[in-house]
């Protein structure tokens, strides 16, 4: 054999495994997801990770339809007395756990009990429940002490902490320790032997689920699965993952980095689209335990100095497809999302003006700590415009760079800056977490209680507690826009658009649901 | 010679005593919170606080200490904080990856580096000699995930003869296996090719000086017999040793290298850990690199007897 015959055969030779490997992969469905799924229990953990890990493995009572409706998922029916005070649940027949086991209404008590222990919606429950109990194997009823129309919202919400149905044996694990037993109850079974945290998790078909017989419609509908197994490549390289998924060596990737967009897009193979249409909303936390920000008319002087598109442009570059400003308390696009006193962000910008105000609202020129994480870019993007913003107005920012680890240690000291605290954080909060009075954490008003930066405010507490019984809708509009303004007389925050990062997938895949995070029913290859 | 083993073991105990403590007090005065990360964006600081009390990371200093000790003298190196796995499980999980990159590196690093060092040294001033220490200096200059991100540009995405990413188990094939590794093991070489390359040169160049090499070249012998046989087994001793502290920087770049290429090995499994504060893989890993590299110096130090006699212990 000729030398230069040799060498002309070695790339091929090289090639030969993975045009093998590439044949199997037909029918596994090649991911790589936002990080690294290192705990799965979604009552343990409020992770956005977790919470999509149990979106596939476990199945809900009731799902989001794309209007952000609640609609039966497990449920066949659903009563709800003429006082509103008792919930009747039926399950649909031949629901079973990845195990076997049929699923039965013990387990769903058990379930929601879990849940409701650590859940923000599921706290709520907690205290408005007078009793569950099982009406027979597969119907039972949730009674409460005073009417909650929202239960069924909160039963399917997706957000963090999803209430997953369990088998009854693993939902009586104390909701403050984690599970060991990954049986669940939704179209995908997870697969514990496989999982390599940091590295894989692999996901098969439970060929025993029984789905809906109705088109997907988000979370609600059909979960028709047409993979036999689902592997999340854990990839922590943005440019390693760009590479992959030209290269053919996964097929969808969910947190593309905005840089490197434009070389995906000019890949015809490649689409870039937006599948989170809730996408997340930006905020800027105060910290309303120490000066200067335990003031509201200093919190307040930096609305007329906020430019929302500058904000959106650093966390996910110029394209205004992946974002949309203006922003008000609640998401965009959401029923609840309104226009009440939004020209404090809308209107015309004015430095000087955000200048006049601190001034006269008698800020001493004290240092003002921001943390700042460096290992997140699209809330670094935004802690650096939130520091150049508060500088030109006049604050004295000691933006202190940190991980995201020491980040969240950091944010929930209450001392003050000084001695270890801090003054002001930027972060992103789920869309469908913000769309609702009842599950948005930075919009309470329930002091040392609450979510970090403890502001008090018993006229957005009332509020919120009026949401929670409004009748219909209009009702809920009218109570989101009292409070809308409420955010602007008190600043517990400040909006800052909201981000739509757009997922990378290969062409070769059709039938994504769009909506919210990344789901794997309905999508196929061809 | 075995009692000389005997006392080196033995003497990795406080060695490794040493290390334990210094790890462990250095995560313990960082600042990061596992129980924050566990809890998410989404908890209340009364949430982080009864994560932070099931974990148990509330005890005293002291009593986690003892705690670890006492379960790394059973055999059991705890368990993490997130995965609720072992940790000897999840090292076991990566190992693979990790200790085949290494030997591949290794392979690769020293059949390519010593070659090119004595080339260098016996065409000394040449264009040769230039053209290795250009590359010694390029190795040692760019970093790794650099000449990674150009490897996977060239060969994987341009030609299309490699993968990008990931690992494949040598029990599934040696093809695969080795596909997965070339780049990585092309990366992560770079520097510990540069490394001996250079020390080679400048041993063989000393070597090369002496006495004996001109009565070998007075009795006639050939150039590859002067070069390989007389003077390179001479000069092994500081080419060695610089192979053995070289292991040291394997350990480094792999952390980078598997990053990059996206392989399940420890390095990765260590950057993950200290990311989310999962503090008994911090440990675990940390006290395997430490004894890996003891034990390595310590082959290091046995190896200098097949290469000179004159040394005995």
């Amino acid at each position: 054999m000729r030398r230069r015959t040799v060498l002309q055969a070695a790339p091929a030779i090289l090639a030969a495994p993975r045009i093998a490997s590439a044949q199997g992969n037909a029918r596994t469905l090649r991911f790589a997801p936002q990080g690294n799924l290192a705990n799965i229990d979604p009552i343990w953990t409020t992770t956005t990770i977790a919470r999509n890990h149990a979106l596939m493995v476990y199945d809900t009572l009731f799902g989001l339809g794309r209007d952000f409706q609640p609609k039966p998922q497990m449920a066949a029916g659903y009563e709800v007395s003429a006082d509103g005070l008792a919930h009747r649940i039926t399950l649909r027949p031949g629901l079973t756990f990845h195990d076997g086991e049929k699923v039965t209404a013990r387990d769903c008590i058990a379930s929601i009990a879990r849940w409701s222990k650590r859940d923000v919606l599921g706290q709520r429950l907690d205290a408005l429940l007078q009793e569950m109990r099982a009406t027979a194997d597969g119907a039972f009823e949730i009674v409460l002490k005073k009417p909650w129309p929202g239960l069924a919202w909160a039963l399917g919400k997706p957000s963090a902490n999803l209430c997953a149905i369990m088998p009854e044996r693993v939902a009586k694990t104390d909701p403050f320790q984690q599970i060991t037993d990954y049986t669940g109850s939704g179209p995908f079974r997870f697969l514990a032997k496989d999982w390599v945290p940091g590295s894989v998790a692999a996901y098969e078909r439970h060929g025993a689920y029984v789905a809906r017989d109705e088109p997907a419609d988000f979370l609600a509908g059909g979960k028709h699965v047409h993979f036999d197994r689902v592997e999340w490549r854990i990839m922590p390289d943005p440019a390693t993952a760009a590479a992959a998924l030209r290269n053919n060596e996964i097929d969808w990737w969910e947190t593309p980095l905005a840089d490197l967009l434009p070389v995906l897009r000019r890949n015809r193979d490649i689409a870039v689209e937006v599948v989170n249409t809730a996408g997340a909303l930006g905020f800027l936390r105060f910290n309303h335990l120490h000066p200067p920000f335990d003031r509201p008319e200093i919190r307040r002087a930096l609305f007329p100095a906020i430019e929302q598109t500058s904000f959106m442009q650093a966390a996910l570059g110029e394209d205004p497809a992946l974002w949309q400003v203006p922003a008000g308390a609640f998401t965009p696009g959401t029923p609840l999302a309104n226009d009440a006193g939004l020209e404090v962000l809308s209107g015309p910008r004015d430095l000087e003006a955000a200048r006049r105000a601190l001034r006269a609202a008698g800020y001493d020129g004290r240092k003002v700590v921001l943390l700042v994480p460096s290992d997140f870019p699209t809330i670094n993007g935004l802690s650096e415009v939130a520091a150049d913003t508060m500088r030109k107005i006049g604050f004295n920012v000691d933006a202190q760079v940190m991980d995201w680890g020491t980040l969240v240690q950091r944010r929930a000291k209450k001392d003050p800056p000084e001695q270890g605290g801090w003054n002001v954080f930027c972060t992103t909060w789920e869309g469908l977490d913000v769309s609702v009075p009842g599950s948005h954490q930075p919009l309470r008003g329930n002091g040392p209680e609450g979510w970090f930066g403890w502001p008090t405010s018993p006229r957005r507490e009332a509020l919120r507690e009026a949401w929670f019984s409004a009748p219909d809708q209009a009702a809920e509009k009218a109570i989101a826009a009292q409070l809308q303004r409420l955010v602007w007389e008190e600043a517990p925050f400040v909006p800052l658009g909201l981000l739509r990062p757009p997922m990378a997938y290969r062409r070769s895949l059709s039938g994504i649901v769009t909506g919210g995070p990344a789901i794997f029913w309905n999508v196929r290859r061809g | 010679m075995f009692a000389y083993v005997i006392r080196r073991v033995l003497a990795t105990i406080p060695v490794m005593a040493l290390v334990a403590l210094f790890v462990f007090s250095l995560l313990y005065l960082a600042p990061g919170d596992p129980a924050a990360v566990i809890a998410g964006d989404q908890a209340t600081p009364q949430d982080v606080e009864r994560i932070r009390a099931s974990l148990g990371l509330d005890r005293p200093y002291l009593v986690r200490f003892g705690s670890w000790v006492w379960g790394i003298l059973n055999g059991d190196m705890g368990v993490s904080i997130f995965t609720n796995l072992p940790v000897t499980t999840m090292i076991a999980q990566r190992i693979e990856p990790t200790l085949s990159l290494m030997i591949l590196t290794l392979i690769l690093a020293v059949t390519i580096a010593v070659p090119m060092g004595v080339v260098a040294a016996w065409k000394q001033g040449t264009l040769i000699d230039r053209a290795v220490m250009g590359f010694a200096v390029l190795g040692f200059s760019v970093p790794v995930f650099v000449v990674g991100y150009l490897l996977a540009y060239v060969f994987a995405l341009e030609l299309d003869w490699l993968p990008v990413q990931g690992y494949t188990a040598l029990s599934k094939g040696f093809l695969p296996w080795l596909e997965n590794l070339v780049l990585p093991a092309v990366a992560l070489g770079g520097v510990y090719i540069a490394l001996i390359a250079r020390i080679t040169r400048a041993t063989m160049l000393e070597v090369l000086q002496q006495d004996y090499i001109r009565t070998a070249r007075a009795k006639g012998a050939g150039q590859g017999s002067i070069l390989f046989l007389h003077a390179l087994k001479n000069a092994a001793v500081p080419i060695v040793t610089v192979i053995g502290i070289g292991i040291a920087l394997l350990i480094g770049g792999a952390v980078v290298t598997e990053s990059v290429f996206a392989i399940p090995g420890l390095g990765r499994l260590t950057v993950d850990a200290i990311l989310r504060r999962d503090y008994p893989v911090i440990q675990g890993v940390v006290l395997l690199f430490s004894f890996v590299y003891v034990l390595v110096n310590l082959i290091i130090d046995l190896a200098y007897t097949l290469f000179d006699p004159r040394i005995r212990y």
